[in-house]
């Protein structure tokens, strides 16, 4: 056998064809508005809380150089007013979105990492494996899960690093039991069967056949709980349990404040909605991303 | 006025382009019987189903069903609710998944008499049908009461047909009603509906790919070819003379056990190897192999087994579902631990232990059945064949093997073949793929599980004829697991006939099949459909 030398390896040919089905299934993401409305949104928010930085200055954090007075109204200087320091409240929204949304992607990445690990293992080897690692997952799955982040945070140092581990640490138990479904139906396929034939073991079965079938629904899970973990960030804050430094507020610390600082009584709504409607819009975003994906890789929920 | 009319229909899906069904006529009187061939794709179950417009919203029907003089494709909805099931009822196919599992049988049997009965039944008088109906199909009563799960394949195709019964209807379409039974269940299927035909007088069209099972029941038989009807007639005319290619090649496929023209001669356009070369020394045995499985109850699957192969030898084990014959390939494969025993390869015991079964795995390889599943929808035909190659860590140009292994498997040329996916090939090509990957580690032997039971006719002879030559060229030996005693014919040297776990017959193909001494392969014989029109009479296990 001779190989014609102009003929692309087959390497080459994988990733060609990965391309266009990326080609393909972007096509069919971009049909869905909601998707494409979700993208556009995160996009401009992430793109917003990454420029932070740049397009403003740290400095107006600082409570003791704070140039507004004590909850001021809404004004061209301070265009969503001040906090009780005399924070730009604009500000303050804008640099809570980088702990927020850091807090969130870390966090998921974390959970659905911990959940993949665990789910396919447990499918994997069955038995006693799967009993010992499922009873694991169940205690998780039974905790209540605010009441175990709340002791994880008093335990630990209080600051992001705590917040991401208390909610990757609870937020796994469903994202593994799917995992563990979706594998159990690949491992029932006779290819697996015939891959153990040809002589593949353990570390050959999961990476070549189980882990690429089961990505998609991982990416998918993953989109959606970016959005459960900034509202359990959002609420660990709230309770006091977030990082206690002025200088990075998230939304959750910015709804304490503005609930220690009595802003409803003192009619200061514009120190109370920004944070309570950016954590709306970036969940809202997350989930109509996360449908529209969940959609173009699972054709059976597409319409018509 | 003939109880069905077909005339000039056509049907064409929207999101295919092609038309399924092109321009078909055809009736069917009260009383007569009517088979429909073709293979997978032809449009016949399209066909069945347009005649109560059961199919997808996205099919275009033209042309005219008659239906006791009533054209069903321009009934009003409540007509055709009226008309389903009362007027014709049809047997799905595949009787496993048809059943509903978290429902008695004796509910899913009363369901449509409860739906479409003009007279009210009352509680009593709807168990007494439900109990005539079941005595219809040779149930005992109990049975009513057991769930689809508790019932072996066989007795779920008679709930089937008590269902299709039951609102008395002058139209039976049965939809392969048997491909998933073993032959001995078949025939006792078969012979249950031609008696219900004669019985009731009702109109009976069977759909199969199988021209013997069709012939055996059916008085006439149309063929269908890429949506067309291509021949129709008397059922003996048809399988003695076939006058279109398509039918010839449908009508050979399957040979008649006992005939000496397709010993070693499965139909094929292909040239087959001239010699049979002698087989070797021993390659593998099992000797006195037990596997026992311990879910709910024990259940000996492979109940000390003693069985050879040679080198170059192809030997088939036969036996009907629940034999145990995929629970032994496996345990020869090493896939399976037995329970006690062993299986020598090359006068070694096969190790246990990772390493030196991922060795023994270079030697023996797996066809599996349905070539569709086998392969990784996401992985190309060069990714899948490289498989083992990769994991053996195979030196020399990963690309020169593939292609070779591709040329021995006769997908060429092979260049064409490599980026391919499983779904852009046909089901034969799907199964060479998979020889292919198993040629790949240039093994000694070849595992293969009922390797041809999925695929169409004509891609049949085709496939064996692969192994045949294969034996030829490259000295393979081959372990083919089948139900199917005409495979065996066409191919084997030695059968070994397996039963409830036990080998109850080994020997020579030619001496076992034509002079059978076990009482079992006799009966598995007797079981075959013939050729032969209904006028002998059918053989019942």
């Amino acid at each position: 056998m001779t190989v014609p030398k102009n003929q692309p390896s087959p390497r080459a040919l994988a990733w060609r064809r990965r391309g266009a089905a990326f080609t393909a299934g972007w096509r069919e993401f971009a049909k869905q508005r909601a998707g494409l409305v979700g993208l556009g949104l995160l996009a401009v928010i992430v793109l917003l809380a990454i420029l932070a930085p740049v397009i403003t200055d740290r400095e107006g954090l600082d409570v003791t150089k704070a140039t507004g007075d004590r909850m001021e109204s809404p004004s061209w200087e301070f265009l969503l007013g001040t906090d009780r320091p005399g924070r730009s409240v604009l500000l303050l929204t804008l640099w809570s979105a980088r702990i927020s949304l850091t807090v969130g992607f870390v966090a998921t990445l974390l959970s659905v990492a911990i959940g993949t690990i665990i789910g396919i293992l447990a499918a994997h080897y069955g038995r006693w494996v799967s009993a010992g690692l499922m009873r694991i997952t169940d205690f998780f799955l039974v905790l209540p899960s605010l009441v175990l982040a709340i002791a994880l945070s008093t335990v630990l140092e209080r600051g992001i690093g705590t917040i991401i581990l208390a909610i990757g640490l609870t937020s796994w138990p469903s994202a593994a039991r799917l995992v563990r479904a979706q594998t159990l139906t690949i491992e029932a396929r006779p290819y697996i069967e015939r891959a153990r034939a040809l002589g593949g073991g353990h570390f050959h079965v999961i990476s070549k056949h189980v882990l690429p079938a089961v990505l998609p629904l991982v990416f998918v899970n993953t989109t959606l709980a970016v959005g459960s973990a900034i509202v359990a960030e959002s609420t660990l804050s709230f309770l006091g349990l977030g990082d206690p430094d002025p200088m990075r507020p998230s939304w959750g610390s910015m709804l304490r404040s503005a609930w220690l600082d009595s802003a409803i009584i003192a009619g200061a709504w514009w120190y109370l909605l920004p944070p309570g409607i950016a954590i709306g819009i970036v969940v809202l975003a997350f989930t109509m991303c996360g449908r529209a994906l969940e959609s173009v890789l699972n054709p059976r929920l597409r319409e018509g | 006025m003939p109880l069905l009319e077909l005339r000039d229909l056509s049907v064409r899906y929207r999101n295919r382009g092609v038309e399924a069904v092109r321009g078909v006529n055809l009736t069917l009187d009260a009383g007569e019987t009517l088979g429909l061939a073709g293979e997978s794709g032809c449009g016949k179950s399209t066909l069945a189903m347009s005649v109560l417009r059961l199919l997808p919203p996205n099919a275009d029907i033209s042309g005219e069903i008659l239906l006791d003089g009533e054209d069903v494709t321009t009934m009003k909805w409540g007509r055709l609710r009226a008309v389903r099931w009362t007027s014709a009822a049809i047997v799905f196919q595949g009787a496993m998944h048809a059943l509903n599992p978290v429902q008695r049988v004796r509910d899913q049997i009363a369901e449509p008499i409860e739906l479409h009965s003009k007279t009210e039944y009352s509680a009593s008088a709807l168990r007494k049908r439900v109990h005539e109906l079941l005595a219809q199909v040779e149930l005992p009563a109990e049975k009513g009461d057991s769930y689809p799960h508790e019932l072996s394949g066989g007795q779920k195709q008679r709930v089937m047909i008590a269902m299709a019964l039951a609102c008395e209807p002058r139209l039976v379409i049965a939809d392969e009603p048997t491909t998933a039974l073993d032959v001995i269940v078949q025939a006792q299927v078969l012979a249950l509906m031609s008696d219900l035909v004669a019985e009731k007088d009702i109109g009976l069209v069977m759909i199969s790919h199988d021209l013997a099972v069709l012939a055996s029941t059916c008085e006439r038989l149309a063929v269908m070819y890429q949506g067309s009807l291509v021949e129709e007639g008397l059922s003996a005319e048809v399988i003695t003379n076939p006058q279109h290619t398509h039918t010839q090649t449908l009508a050979a496929a399957f040979p008649t056990v006992g005939d000496p023209g397709s010993r070693y001669a499965p139909a094929t356009s292909t040239t087959l190897p001239d010699a049979v070369p002698a087989p070797g020394d021993e390659l593998l045995r099992t000797s006195d192999l037990h596997v026992t499985f311990r879910t709910r109850g024990v259940t000996h699957a492979v109940a000390g087994v003693d069985l050879s192969v040679r080198r170059g030898e192809i030997v088939a084990l036969v036996g009907q579902s629940g034999s145990g014959k995929t629970t032994l390939a496996r345990t020869i494969l090493g896939l399976q631990e037995p329970t006690s025993g062993q299986v020598t390869y090359d006068g070694k015991p096969v190790p246990r232990s990772t390493r030196g079964l991922k060795a023994y795995r270079r030697q023996v390889q797996l066809v599996l059945q349905d070539p569709t599943s086998a392969l990784n929808p996401r992985h190309s035909v060069y990714e899948s064949i490289a498989e083992g190659l990769r994991i053996h860590k195979v030196p020399g140009d990963e690309r020169e093997h593939v292609a070779a292994a591709l040329d021995a498997a006769e997908l060429r040329p092979p260049q064409e073949f490599m980026p391919l996916l499983p779904h852009q090939l046909s089901g034969g090509q799907r199964q060479r793929v998979v020889i292919a990957g198993a040629l790949a580690l240039e093994p000694k032997l070849l595992v293969a599980d009922e390797p041809v039971a999925s695929l169409d006719a004509s891609v049949r002879g085709e496939i064996l004829a692969l192994l045949l030559r294969l034996r030829a060229n490259l000295g393979l030996a081959a372990l083919v697991i089948t139900h199917d005693l005409g495979l065996a014919w066409n191919i084997a040297d030695r059968v070994a006939v397996m039963y409830q776990g036990e080998l109850v017959e080994v020997g020579p193909v030619d001496e076992v099949l034509n002079d059978p001494k076990h009482d079992y392969t006799r009966s598995l014989l007797a079981a075959l459909p013939t050729t032969q029109p209904k006028e002998t009479d059918l053989a019942s296990g």
